[in-house]
């Protein structure tokens, strides 16, 4: 089966589900109760024991507990259950992963240190995932996927030079497609857009699959943007989102561009029934906000209880996104610029740049925005209105440092 | 399959948890208070599907009947995952089964009960729920151990947490408990209706059937004084005797008593029939809210070995709010005591609604109902 055609068959009961999940978050905090009648129902599962998606999970349980030291059928377990975890934004599964790898000691064989690496930038732990990656990669030099993985993580850590070792390594193991796009994102990030455009334009045009088309065009669609270029941009989307395809990263792209096109109605006829993303969630809740609608405040207030059950566990992934929240929905700049601080020591992509800088004006504290200047510069990324907002940060405070000594 | 695991390897990256659900959690609040063990631990309904299977019938749905079928294997599950330690192993058992949401959907609740050998002490929590299932399962720990709240996240590398109460200094407790007792007395409305419609008069004199303020700021000041001060010896009182398990009434009965006592303090300002010895009703019905102070410090539970100071604290914080109100009370009502607002608007207007009000109470306490208050 292919990864499309699961997906397809596990989003089915997605929808009701999401609408279950949302009444429950307007319903929380109830107090406890006892039930009065056998027939209420009180939860819907994700996968029905006679699912197509529960009955190959299930075989995969039982290949593994039949041969329970064989690295094999835990591998091909713990990576279905990863690929579930990224289709359906449920980190539950992410853990039942761990689960499966943590049954093996030490040393693992290549296939599930690879896996522990996937799990591991998953919870942003990138230092612990490079080291698994690389012993993957020296155990067994041919898996592109682990170079491919390293060189995404140096550049979310902003580390051109490394990430493109990286893809100097795809192009010798003959890998054409991961190496476009590869190329292409260092080259956008790191300062050459039109190159990098094209870079990514060639990847597509030697693609014939749908889900990685789906990503090349949205990535084109980012490109584009940055360039300044909003028409080439959007007809990237429209392409994208033709494919007919349900993808969280291209809605959430979609509609922070639409955002910054001031066309907030738009959003929200696109992401109608999405709300179960935290990420999309945000852009909702932002859209209804511009649109002043009466929605907006219980949005809001379902992204703080969100984050809130994050926090209670001490999880910090969500920084970058409960920045925006702060900033653009509360107006807490302070609290906002702490989060984006934060987030940008782990993540450092444009959208990381970008909120802290936002913030940063915000709270009239241009000093705290330091590192993306840096970055700016070093990088030469040529986003206008980046490069605007790091002009205006700085200005910030160069203007008060005037102000200040022409007041002395 | 490789390029498309690495662009959605990317998708994540990109800074956009795209986290429809939440990770799993559990939430454990457990009280223990010496060896007696109480507590609540909610559990994700998916979560005990994944381990157990609760769907019997395979539609994907999870009724309660298909959980109340299970009950038995889920809380030998669930209590085989918990060890408790004080001076031994501590017994544990579900006394009940009920249901919640949280964010995330619906969660079994199982009340907990045990005991403990040991009464003092530390505490060792060993916590192994779904860890061998899901690694990135958390237990949400809210512990109160002998009256010092604590939280914990409790996960596969720190599973086994150590807890002792005596961290918390005397002085600390005693600053606590001072703290509820304030607190306590700014939130019962009826105390301080009881001690304002004594207060409401002592700015005024009643003679020849008709009110006329007092003569000097010492008259006032003398009767608020013997009021007050036979308030608070008669509820401490009570209050100590209660607190100390020597004598206990039914709440519902000293409830009641308590919006009487304001009906009738109300209604003596109205219509005097004691208009000297306010005090003797300040002490006789002060008795009767000692009680009411007790139950709220039976809530908060007493620890043992700081009983003493503890209960002192309570009182002193109820004497501290006590004071509080009078302080602000007694200047501004001797200021307007000549003045027709206070006699007729203050005085009798106020005397009135808290009438009203402390008989609607007095109905919904004797007759266990639910009118204006919760």
């Amino acid at each position: 089966m292919t990864f499309g055609k699961l997906t397809y068959l596990m989003r089915i009961p997605v929808l009701p589900l999401f609408l279950a999940l949302f009444g429950l978050v307007l319903s929380a905090h109830a107090a406890p109760r006892k039930p009065a009648a056998d027939a209420e129902v009180l939860e819907r599962l994700p996968l029905r024991a006679g699912d197509a998606g529960a009955r190959e999970l299930a075989a995969l349980r039982s290949a593994m507990t039949a041969a329970p030291n064989d690295a094999a059928p835990a591998t091909r377990l713990a990576q279905r259950y990863f690929d579930l975890a990224m289709a359906r934004g449920d980190p539950r599964y992410v853990g039942y992963a761990e689960a499966v790898v943590a049954r093996f000691g030490e040393p693992l064989p290549a296939s599930l240190r690879f896996t522990r690496g996937l799990l591991r930038q998953y919870r942003h732990d990138f230092e612990g995932a490079l080291a698994d990656f690389a012993a993957a990669v020296a155990i067994d030099p041919d898996l592109a996927a682990a170079h491919a993985w390293r060189g995404a993580i140096y550049l979310v850590q902003a580390d051109y030079a490394a990430a493109r070792n990286e893809c100097d390594a795809l192009r010798r193991l003959g890998r054409g497609m991961l190496v476009g796009a590869c190329i292409g994102l260092a080259q956008a990030y790191g300062g050459q857009l039109e190159a990098g455009y094209r870079s990514l334009q060639q990847a597509l045009v030697a693609s014939s699959d749908p889900d990685n088309r789906l990503w090349l065009l949205t990535r084109l669609g980012e490109v584009a943007a940055w360039r300044g270029e909003s028409a080439l941009a959007e007809r990237h989307y429209r392409e994208a989102l033709s494919l007919g395809r349900d993808d969280g990263y291209l809605l959430a792209a979609w509609s922070d561009f639409l955002l910054d096109a001031g066309r907030p109605a738009e959003v929200v006829k696109q992401l109608a029934g999405w709300e179960a993303s935290d990420s999309l969630l945000l852009r909702l809740a932002e859209a209804e906000a511009a649109l002043k609608s009466p929605a907006a405040a219980r949005l809001a207030q379902a992204l703080d209880e969100r984050f809130a059950a994050a926090r209670l566990r001490g999880d910090t992934t969500h920084r970058a996104e409960e920045a925006r929240y702060q900033l653009r929905l509360r107006g807490d700049a302070a609290q906002a610029l702490g989060l984006a601080a934060e987030n940008y020591r782990v993540q450092r992509e444009p959208r990381d740049a970008r909120i802290l800088l936002e913030a940063a004006i915000a709270a009239r504290d241009g000093a705290a925005a330091q590192f993306v200047r840096d970055w700016l510069r070093s990088s030469g990324f040529e986003d206008a209105r980046l490069r605007r907002l790091g002009q205006e940060s700085a200005l910030g405070r160069s203007a008060y440092l005037e102000f200040r000594s022409a007041g002395r | 399959m490789m390029l498309r695991r690495w662009l959605l390897s990317l998708l994540l990256l990109l800074s956009l948890p795209v986290l429809a659900h939440k990770a799993s959690d559990s939430y454990l609040v457990l009280d223990i208070k010496g060896a007696t063990v109480s507590g609540q631990w909610d559990i994700a309904l998916r979560d005990i599907d994944f381990a157990l299977g609760l769907d019997l019938d395979g539609n994907g749905e999870i009724t309660w009947g298909e959980l109340r079928a299970r009950q038995a294997d889920i809380d030998a599950w669930a209590l085989g995952r918990l060890t408790l330690l004080r001076g031994g192993g501590c017994s544990l058992q579900v006394a009940d089964h009920l249901v919640d949401s949280h964010t995330d959907g619906a969660y079994a609740v199982l009340q907990l009960a045990g005991t403990c050998p040991g009464g003092g002490g530390e505490l060792t929590l060993t916590y192994r729920l779904l860890f061998e299932l899901d690694a990135l399962h958390r237990g949400l720990l809210r512990l109160n151990l002998d009256g010092t709240t604590q939280t914990a996240v409790l996960s596969p590398e720190r599973a086994e947490q150590r807890f002792s109460a005596g961290e918390v200094s005397r002085l600390a407790q005693f600053g606590q408990y001072l703290v509820e007792g304030i607190w306590h007395i700014w939130i019962g409305f009826d105390h301080i209706l009881f001690l304002l419609s004594l207060l409401l008069p002592a700015v005024l004199v009643h003679e020849a059937g008709r009110w006329r303020g007092v003569a000097n700021f010492r008259q006032a000041l003398v009767e608020v004084l013997w009021v007050v001060t036979a308030f608070t010896v008669a509820h401490s009182i009570t209050l100590s005797l209660a607190a100390l398990g020597l004598i206990s009434l039914p709440s519902r009965l000293v409830e009641s008593a308590i919006a009487a006592s304001v009906v009738l303090a109300a209604a003596n300002n109205l219509k005097p029939l004691v208009e000297h010895r306010r005090w003797m009703v300040a002490f006789g019905f002060g008795l009767i809210h000692g009680f009411g102070f007790a139950s709220v410090l039976a809530e908060l539970g007493l620890p043992q070995e700081t009983l003493v100071m503890s209960l002192l604290g309570f009182n002193l914080g109820v004497e501290t709010g006590q004071l509080a109100i009078v302080a602000v009370f007694l200047p501004v009502a001797y200021a307007l005591r000549a003045t027709g607002f206070y006699r007729r608007g203050v005085f009798v207007g106020g005397s009135l609604i808290t009438l009203v009000i402390a008989l609607i109470w007095l109905v919904e306490r004797a007759f266990d109902l639910k009118l204006i208050s919760a």
